[in-house]
């Protein structure tokens, strides 16, 4: 995966929690992810399509997914529910449309966020495209931004089609 | 007293749009979970402002915005969205929106685009 996709995300990520619940991230070292490597508790999942193309992870451990939620509502929920699943898929909707706009010459279309809940859970990535995790921390606990985006095979010839132009 | 459609698949975003709507003085709003359901409330009531959500299932905000302006209807709609690249803002424009709002927003931005439309 390309390195300048990543700082769209972190940016985003940054934003997002700072502008919709006051909370500020302190960012952590990128990793690139083990597949087997498990998720926090509550993950948001949004496909991306375009001259790029792949998938944002939005995780979120039980607290801060807790505590985001009830910063946003109004009212703290006991217990992963579906107000929490209906927040966490926001934000990570809203953190993948932030990303994409400053990625905007990959014209990315955005899927509706899907959410998967539960200790241990995992998912699968493209084998095509290196997954970078990119780990936060907060006040209320740790989350992660999972990335795996490549270039779609159109746009790559494009790309090089306009750098022969160029150098001609 | 104003009265405001809000459309937006997420529970989340409609109680935080109504939240704000109602910390400036209004209650009186109609919640919609898409477009389709969207519209046929606003076939039923007179508004006086549609606040609308982009990405949704079975009718789009794009699409929810095309069907008011069919209905000769020149009431203020104001997308709130992820969707801002030129292009998109350009398509939203061209079907009849009459304002933008990117999310992620604060509840300041949100009272700003209620009174640009008088409705604060």
């Amino acid at each position: 995966m390309k390195s300048e996709y990543i700082n769209p995300f972190v940016k985003a990520t940054i934003n997002v929690f700072s502008t919709m619940v006051n909370c500020d991230l302190e960012r952590g070292p990128l990793q690139t992810r083990d597949s087997s490597a498990p998720l926090h508790e509550v993950s948001g999942i949004i496909g991306l399509t375009g001259r790029a193309a792949g998938t944002v992870v939005v995780s979120l451990s039980r607290e801060v997914a807790i505590q985001t939620t009830g910063v946003m509502l109004g009212e703290r929920p006991v217990s992963i529910d579906a107000d929490v699943t209906d927040a966490v898929g926001e934000i990570a909707n809203m953190i993948a449309g932030a990303a994409k706009r400053q990625l905007e010459e990959l014209e990315m279309s955005v899927s509706l966020p899907s959410v998967i809940c539960g200790k241990n859970h995992s998912l699968s990535f493209p084998t095509t495209a290196t997954t970078i995790v990119i780990p936060f921390d907060s006040d209320w606990g740790p989350l992660s931004i999972e990335v795996g985006l490549i270039a779609t095979p159109d746009s790559t010839e494009k790309s090089e089609q306009a750098a022969a132009a160029g150098s001609g | 007293m104003p009265k405001v459609l809000v459309a937006d698949d997420s529970g989340t975003m409609r109680k935080i749009i109504i939240r704000s709507l109602n910390a400036v003085g209004i209650q009186d709003v109609v919640e919609a979970v898409d477009g389709q359901e969207a519209f046929t409330k606003f076939q039923s009531e007179i508004f006086d402002l549609v606040l609308t959500d982009w990405n949704m299932p079975n009718k789009n905000g794009l699409d929810l915005v095309k069907d008011i302006r069919n209905e000769k209807s020149t009431v203020p709609v104001v997308m709130i969205t992820t969707e801002g690249e030129k292009s998109r803002v350009l398509e939203a424009i061209q079907a009849g929106v009459s304002d933008y709002l990117l999310k992620p927003f604060t509840s300041d931005t949100l009272r700003e685009k209620l009174d640009k439309f008088g409705i604060a």
